[in-house]
């Protein structure tokens, strides 16, 4: 077999030249200078700066928050595409659209802007603080921007698998004497799992690069409220690329082992899905 | 001639999608090209129009050869299945699209464009966007815009599939209308028989990439030389019978065939019986056509003008065999019958009927049914499930019977049953497989199937025929299992080794009579390759170059055959067809 | 999406046996819930961008824009902006033929790659372009003897933008034009048409929305670049400052109107993208 299957369209050669070409540029280029960077270290170093106590109390905020935001967003994720796909409601339209903000709004807005309102004499942050519950500047605060800038994810990985579930398996079920809660439970989760799946990698993996919001709600305290990014950037500021390249190249592996995730998960979603067709 | 395609090919992942399709169409001819979905047809449009490249072949329109000029410079005209309006252009932007690339003057468009909407009658609609409008109107803009540049050859790619009965009805008219006032040269494709009778001039029936046959549409009909033809235009009895010097012999009764099928020898053939060429009467008196056997009405099926029936055939010896039924008991005669016929003679289910035929028509095809032969029943049984068995049989429609021969390849001894090999035999593909086949050819078996266990559909045949005697009936046979496999054929000239340097344009020569005669006398189209060394030799090492291949080779004589053949039978990993016809 | 779902799909109140206490009760407690949280994380943020900019009048408002340092992060940021989105924009419209029209080997491949960006943290992509260029870097002596600087100036800030925004024209056009298909640009072939006169004519008009929106998205998350751009920046006062970096330093000075009135521009900017997606959506041209 050919490399490409012969199109009587033109302009293969030109684009897929100029796509290729300013992808190895601007993309894999830069990205073969970390790994290079990362390479060039000792193994004792790179070990050194990756295992350091700092580093590893990095790691596990990032990972806590970003999963833990990840989680919030698999549940409330779902209530917010079931409300949107299957409720009719004043303002619907609106709030739909609304779900894409922290998508398109910078992530420094999104930080002072969350800071201010949970900060102890914020709109929210007040109410909360007479019960003892502080969230700007601890673990909280950083786990509630990582859930507001991941929620998009979440909503629109479900949105569409729920808009899928056909009406007339629902009501095909019902006819044969289903409950609500049994139809929701055989009929319904089993088809969207894949896709709250989905929703819930996709949204972690977002969580977890997330530097703009965060830097502003955390407080940044060594071993108790820095994330690793932030921690790669003291490094860059330290100038030492080493071992920024060294965080970063950590970062990237667990980055991509999550994409793999995704993609496993989406191709198993397929394959149930050709299933059930058959 | 305006539309020429010699030999056209095109393979997608491997495997042919059309395979090696010559035609002529005329100036001014309506030619619709039928077949099921994925059998080639629209490929076969597309490559005219130039939007898919061939990889073998030729298309010349109006004598022009256009097989590397690139669609745009073609000059046809296409209606899309979908339309492909643009979307955001007016009906009249569309129109005028190509006389634009033309840079034809505005005046001139707009002149052109009325004359193309009053043609499609869609006078007054120049200005809305084809969302506007309801899908029959679309298609005529779509038709409207293939016209617009005055193309040699107006191309319609299944055109109605999208749009209701009536819609399509009125939109058939337009169309043959429009293209009757142009003369221009349309092929159409379609999937809808009715719209092929009801629109061509004549028509081009595909399956599995292959051209199988053309002609007017009355002679498809009630001429169909494949079975495919017969029963995919239209409904059919297919019945296994026997011609005799006196006519079809189904079951104890004979029948004059509509015409003599060519040949004198008495063989196993397949008939086709319309069902509205079956006559039912309450006793064999009162048929006013041919008795066949009498039957017992399993259903009654009010269609409107038509009444259909399905009869089954009472069993026995004396009844015919129906080819369609494949060992199940489930299988019935169709029958329909008009209005006045039912006045006529009332019928319910249940009912004890005389069967009568009016009108039979005989397929040429040599390929009539299959026996699986083994030493035992259980044997027989097994091999009648081979995948690759299974598969022909139902692909051709016919039915496998059984047959055990306990003495299979014992020299001397005789067949234990005394009725004659009729069809195709198949046997499994063994240690002592060229013996045991040598034994059946030698006692009347012609046609042997060999199948290793593990046989898949093959995507290429190779044939090949010793002896003269068996060219004839080598290319018959090779042409009707060819029209039920989505293969390429390739006949396989093998001549000894001195030869080569001494008559090297000998053997070209033989190959290419080879070649003309399939194509003429069999509507086969074959490549041919040249090989140079010891026949059963060759033929196993070609064979053994490439997974998924038959082998189909002629021989005229059994000398020395199990000897000969034992190469290239004994645990052979692939299909071979044996067709045996001894020197007279 | 869900707006353009049919209503009887979204609310069949008609049915017997829908109308019961415990399936009213159940919907009304998934919308409060919906409600509730969008506005305690989504919607009171957004309220507080506006209010506090405002909190001292409209005058000081306007004011805060007249700081030549914030006019200059502005001005930067339109510039970056400039350059950044049309190269992107071409990027994503080749990108998007090549994939959309032609079947190649390694066509999901190349799909990934262009989507790396996305996967990347922020920090990660402005730290490659340092580790190239900056001052100990691969071309970083080469630079200096050359008196180049692209860390820690336009230029270096704009391949960090390229970088992060670089998949999203790409990632609209593709799954578009693979669903119209190419029927259209078949028969404008057909009909005589060349290969630019084609992709003019016929394809550029017919995901005109979707590319707009593609644009849109592409110049809002340029503009707003956060993360990579500080890494690159180095943050020099009306000379590398970006808007969203200009926030951190303003919002870092105490001075929050005039954070939050940089701030509620950019806000403004994802409220535009976010009506241009509802609008391109309401053309029925996006997928879903």
């Amino acid at each position: 077999m050919s490399f490409r299957q012969p199109s009587v369209l033109p302009g293969f050669g030109l684009t897929f030249g100029f796509t290729t070409f300013f992808l190895s540029a601007i993309v894999l280029l830069p990205l073969a200078a970390l790994a290079l960077a990362a390479a060039s270290m000792h193994w004792s170093d790179f070990v050194h700066v990756v295992l350091s106590p700092r580093a590893l109390g990095s790691y596990r905020l990032s990972f806590g928050a970003s999963f833990l935001a990840a989680a919030i967003n698999l549940v409330f994720g779902f209530i917010i595409a079931w409300t949107l796909v299957r409720y009719e409601f004043p303002g619907r339209g609106l709030i739909d659209a609304l779900i894409d903000m922290p998508f398109a709004l910078p992530t420094a807005v999104s930080g002072i802007a969350l800071t201010s309102v949970f900060a102890q004499n914020g709109w929210i942050g007040r109410y909360l603080e007479p019960w003892g519950v502080k969230v700007a500047y601890t673990w909280l605060g950083v786990t509630l921007a990582l859930t507001l800038i991941s929620m998009p994810f979440a909503v629109r990985a479900v949105q569409p698998a729920l808009l899928e579930v056909q009406r007339d398996l629902e009501e095909a079920a019902e006819t044969l004497g289903a409950g609500r809660l049994y139809v929701f439970r055989r009929i319904i989760l089993p088809t969207v799992l894949p896709a709250l799946l989905t929703g819930f990698t996709l949204a972690f993996a977002r969580a977890l690069g997330e530097y703009g919001s965060v830097i502003f709600i955390a407080g940044n305290l060594p071993m108790k409220t820095e994330i690793t990014p932030l921690l790669i950037v003291i490094h860059l500021e330290e100038f030492d690329y080493h071992g920024a390249a060294a965080l970063g190249v950590v970062m990237l592996g667990i980055s991509f082992v999550v994409l793999l995730a995704i993609n496993l998960l989406q191709a198993w979603g397929r394959r149930r899905h050709v299933k059930a067709a058959h | 001639m305006s539309i020429t395609l010699d030999q056209v090919t095109k393979h997608y992942a491997g495997a042919p999608v059309v395979n090696d399709v010559s035609l002529d169409i005329g100036d001014g001819e309506f030619f619709v090209l039928l077949g099921p979905s994925g059998s080639g047809k629209s490929t076969l449009l597309r490559a005219i129009a130039g939007l898919s490249g061939v990889d073998h072949g030729r298309i010349a329109l109006h004598g022009r050869d256009v097989t590397h000029v690139a669609a745009r410079k073609r000059g046809v005209g296409l209606v899309f299945q979908n339309y492909a309006l643009f979307r955001h252009m007016t009906v009249a932007e569309n129109i005028e699209f190509a006389l634009r690339v033309r840079h034809m003057r505005a005046q001139a468009r707009r002149q052109r464009r009325q004359e193309l909407l009053r043609l499609v009658a869609l006078e007054g609609l120049d200005q809305r966007l084809p969302a506007q409008l309801s899908g029959g109107q679309q298609q005529r803009v779509a038709v409207a815009r293939a016209l617009a540049h005055k193309p040699e050859v107006l191309l319609l790619d299944e055109p109605f599939g999208a749009l209701d009965a009536k819609i399509r009805e009125e939109l058939r008219r337009t169309i043959r209308q429009v293209q009757r006032e142009l003369g221009i040269t349309t092929v159409l494709v379609t999937h809808d028989q009715e719209e092929a009778f009801a629109m061509a001039d004549r028509i081009g029936v595909m399956n599995l990439g292959r051209l199988l046959e053309m002609g007017a549409p009355h002679d498809l009909y009630s001429r169909p030389a494949t079975r495919f033809v017969a029963t995919f235009l239209g409904a059919a009895n297919l019945i296994l019978a026997r011609c005799t010097p006196d006519g079809v012999q189904m079951g104890a009764n004979t029948v004059a065939a509509a015409e003599r099928p060519p040949g004198v020898e008495e063989r196993e053939v397949v008939a086709v019986v319309r069902p509205e060429e079956v006559e039912v009467a309450a006793s064999r008196d009162a048929l006013s056509s041919a008795y066949l056997a009498r039957g017992v009405v399993n259903e009654v099926v009010f269609t409107g003008a038509l009444e259909s029936l399905r009869v089954r055939l009472e069993d026995g010896a004396q009844a015919p065999l129906l080819a369609q039924a494949n060992g199940d008991a489930g299988a019935s005669l169709l029958v329909t019958r008009t209005r006045h016929e039912q006045r006529g003679f009332e019928i319910h289910p249940g009912q004890s009927v005389a069967i009568g035929v009016r009108r039979v028509h005989v397929l040429p095809t040599p390929l009539s049914s299959f026996t699986a032969c083994a030493a035992s029943a259980a044997l027989a049984d097994a091999l009648s499930r081979q995948p690759l068995l299974a598969e022909l049989a139902e692909r051709m429609k016919t039915r496998i019977a059984m047959r055990a021969e306990p003495q299979l390849g014992v020299p001397d001894a005789a067949c234990a049953a005394d009725s004659p090999f009729v069809g195709t035999t198949a046997i499994a593909s063994q240690t002592d497989c060229a013996q045991r086949a040598e034994w059946l050819l030698r006692r009347g078996a012609k046609d042997l199937l060999v199948l290793p266990e593990q046989a898949a559909v093959p995507q290429r045949v190779l044939i090949h025929w010793m002896g003269e005697a068996a060219r004839s009936a080598t290319l018959a046979a090779s042409a009707s299992a060819l029209r039920h496999l989505s293969a390429e054929a390739v006949y396989v000239g093998i001549f000894p080794e001195q030869s080569a340097s001494a008559h090297p344009q000998h053997g070209m020569r033989e190959l290419l009579d080879a070649r003309s005669e399939a194509q003429l006398a069999h509507g086969l189209e074959m490549r041919t390759e040249l090989r140079f060394g010891d026949v059963a030799q060759q033929l196993a090492r070609r064979l053994a170059e490439a997974p998924a291949q038959m082998l189909i080779v002629g021989v005229a004589e059994l000398t020395r055959f199990a000897e000969r053949f034992r190469g290239l039978l004994d645990g052979g990993q692939w299909p071979v067809l044996i067709v045996y016809r001894g020197s007279p | 999406m869900a707006a353009a779902l049919p209503a009887a799909l979204a609310g069949d109140a008609t049915r017997p046996g829908q109308h019961t206490r415990l399936h009213s009760l159940v919907r009304w407690l998934f919308i409060a819930v919906s409600l509730t949280f969008l506005a305690a994380v989504l919607l009171a943020p957004l309220v507080t961008v506006f209010v506090t900019a405002l909190e001292r009048g409209l005058q000081a408002y306007l004011h805060s824009f007249a700081n030549p340092d914030t006019a200059a992060a502005v001005r930067l940021t339109l510039t970056t902006a400039l350059v950044v989105v049309p190269i992107n924009t071409m990027f994503g419209l080749a990108a998007a033929w090549a994939i959309a029209k032609f079947e190649f080997r390694g066509k999901s491949i190349l799909i990934t790659l262009i989507d790396l960006p996305l996967a990347i943290s922020p920090v990660i992509s402005g730290m490659i372009f340092v580790l190239l260029f900056g001052l100990h870097g691969w071309f970083g002596v080469w630079l200096r003897e050359h008196d180049l600087s692209i860390i820690f100036a336009l230029p270096g800030i704009m391949l960090a933008t390229m970088f992060v925004t670089f998949p999203y024209v790409a990632r609209e056009l593709i799954p578009l034009m693979q669903q119209l298909g190419n029927d259209e640009e078949e028969a404008a072939i057909t009909l005589g048409a060349g290969g630019w006169m084609t992709f003019f004519r016929v394809t550029l008009p017919k995901i005109r929305w979707g590319l707009l929106y593609g644009v849109v998205l592409c110049n809002a998350r340029a503009m707003g670049e956060f993360g990579a751009v500080s890494v690159v920046s180095g943050h020099i006062r009306g000379l590398t400052n970006t808007m969203p970096l200009h926030i951190e330093i303003l919002y870092n000075e105490y001075n929050f109107v005039g954070a939050f009135a940089v701030a509620s521009l950019l806000t403004l900017l994802a409220a535009l993208t976010l009506v241009v997606k509802t609008l391109v959506e309401r053309t029925g041209y996006r997928r879903r």
